[in-house]
């Protein structure tokens, strides 16, 4: 356990060298809403499609209250937390109690009623254009308008989701959603308020998500219609799946190679979504299990000679 | 009606296939772009109307037999992917094709202009749409309530098992449903390319539509989603009257009430 964690610090110190600090920030921004993510996908079992609606919400109402009535940006990193966490208890409590594809089907189509809120309420969110002006954190000595310091104050926001994260899949509230995931009838048998549980996960994944979400939006300094879309969703679930979900740093793994595809696909052609979706089609195809598992496979091969 | 035809192509294939379908939207989508091309090329909207949901159909087929097919062991979560996957290369294929901005066609010559039909005037081409979706719907009804073929889709939703082991090919019974699932997004969108328009956005949007639909009616609950996509069509039109920024958000509230009340759906029984 103690292994992935060197590599992770070690990366965080060279990513970057390598690649502009915006786009290093971007990577553990993604990883964060990935550990939430993954809560629900690796953990409990439930493949939610809506991810980006806490995320999405978040930002909105966190920047929009920074921007307007010049709230404390730290204070509006908590609050963004709050609204990731309530608005996935308002998902959640419509969709825990269906399941399978009904489930998948659900989260999409809250995720679209507050996609299509934030598009039409133009006067507050902008609409297509999105919602600029959104400041990032200000403290006495330290300038976080330096890309550097910020992307600082990103790692260590990881670093500590990282552990709360860790923390939670290890107590006995973790055991519970993965003996959900395994069999929920037995789950149930057992006597565990199965539904109860779904939510919880529901609202960490949220808070999750939500302090991604403020925190991507600081680092732009707008919130994107995109933010909220279900692409959005989409992208969160593919990184967590490349990574390989169900496990603890098979999200940070997933989102550091999706957000470098991405970017670097973007900047060679306008189109790049095409290139995305043939990527997730060849993962689908012939790399089930994510590159967690392939290593795995890998480094198995090597042993054995 | 067209929320209902959509909806029962969807409800089709999740209902037999047992997938979320994600690529339903892109080949709704497809299909409005298909008719556009097809009439422009062939100068008939008739002939179009015809040709374009065939090739959508087509399409779907190879789709089902190219990659679907074999995910059907997998989860959900990767046939997710897959039809995401696929989606986003469907709508942008759509733009490298026909280019990022939207564009109007208009109904052919017969259907322009209103038809009065004595309390109030209504546009022919809607009316036209609307006589067109029923009779698809009830001709899909038909197909699956009268003929042998139908009564072992109906069983497939039914029991996967069972069916293979009575002897049917069920690889052939999920190829044709993906199909004929997919014809009836790519009839849908013809119909609907000379009402809105055609935009590369219109396959994302129509997808959560059915996917409300589906959730309410039922999954392969045929007059379930006839139901469903009536009550959303009706709501959505009665709001838009009053209060049009609010008409794309109504069809979601719908849901999420009906759904506070009635968790199971309409007519659900899972």
């Amino acid at each position: 356990m103690k292994r992935p964690l060197i590599w992770i610090l070690i990366s965080i110190l060279l990513l970057p060298l390598v690649v502009r600090p915006a786009i290093a920030s971007e990577i553990w921004i993604f990883a964060i809403f990935g550990l939430g993510a993954n809560l629900l996908l690796g953990y409990s079992g439930l493949l939610s499609f809506g991810q980006s609606t806490f995320f999405g919400s978040a930002a909105y109402v966190a920047g929009w209250l920074m921007k307007i009535h010049g709230v404390n940006a730290f204070l509006a990193l908590g609050i963004g937390v709050g609204v990731g966490a309530a608005s996935a208890a308002v998902v959640g409590y419509l969709c825990v109690q269906r399941s399978g594809l009904y489930f998948i089907m659900l989260t999409f189509a809250l995720n679209q009623l507050f996609y299509f809120t934030a598009y039409q309420w133009t006067s507050v969110t902008g609409g297509e254009d999105g919602m600029p002006g959104v400041p990032r954190p200000e403290f006495p000595g330290i300038d976080f308008k330096d890309p550097v310091v910020y992307y600082a104050l990103v790692s260590f926001l990881f670093l500590i989701s990282l552990f709360l994260m860790r923390k939670i899949v290890e107590s006995p509230l973790g055991r519970i959603l993965q003996a959900i995931r395994e069999n929920e009838v037995r789950a149930e048998a057992v006597g565990y308020n199965v539904p109860r549980f779904k939510l919880l996960a529901f609202v960490i994944g949220g808070a999750f998500s939500g302090l991604a979400g403020v925190l991507y939006a600081m680092l732009f300094g707008i919130v994107p219609l995109e933010a909220i879309s279900f692409v959005f969703s989409g992208n969160v679930v593919f990184a967590t799946l490349i990574g390989g979900s169900g496990s603890l740093y098979g999200p940070v793994i997933g989102s550091f190679v999706f957000i470098w595809l991405s970017e670097s696909m973007s900047t060679v052609w306008a189109r790049w979504p095409l290139l995305l979706g043939v990527a997730f089609v060849l993962v689908v195809l012939f790399l089930r299990g994510g590159v967690v598992e392939a290593w795995h496979k890998l480094f198995l091969r090597f042993s054995k000679r | 009606m067209l929320y209902a035809l959509m909806g029962l192509g969807l409800s089709l294939i999740t209902g037999i296939l047992n997938i979320p379908n994600f690529a339903h939207g892109a080949l709704f989508a497809v299909g409005a772009y298909f008719l556009v091309s097809c009439a422009l090329f062939m100068g008939n909207f008739w002939v179009a109307l015809v040709v374009a949901p065939i090739g959508v159909a087509l399409l779907g087929l190879v789709i089902e037999y190219a990659g679907i097919r074999r995910l059907y062991a997998a989860g959900h979560d990767y046939q997710l992917l897959f039809t995401f996957g696929l989606a986003l290369i469907l709508s942008e294929s759509i733009i490298l094709v026909w280019g990022p901005i939207g564009s109007s066609y208009l109904p052919p010559d017969v259907l322009r202009g209103g038809a009065d039909l004595g309390f109030t005037m209504y546009p022919k081409y809607r009316l036209f749409v609307m006589v067109a979706a029923g009779l698809l719907v009830f001709a899909t009804w038909l197909f699956l309530e009268k003929t042998r073929y139908g009564a072992i889709m109906r069983a497939g939703i039914e029991n996967k098992e069972m069916v293979s082991l009575l002897g049917i090919d069920i690889k052939m019974l999920f190829t044709v449903a993906f199909g004929l699932g997919a014809y009836l997004a790519g009839i849908a969108g013809a119909l609907i390319a000379p009402i809105r328009g055609l935009n590369p956005g219109m396959g994302p949007d129509m997808l959560g539509i059915a996917f409300v639909v589906v959730a309410l009616g039922g999954l392969g609950n045929l007059l379930g989603a006839i139901a469903a996509g009536l009550i959303i069509g009706i709501a959505q039109a009665l709001v838009a009257a009053y209060w049009t920024e609010a008409s794309t958000v109504v069809i979601y509230a719908v849901m999420a009430v009906i759904l506070l009340v009635r968790p199971q759906g309409l007519f659900g029984i899972r």
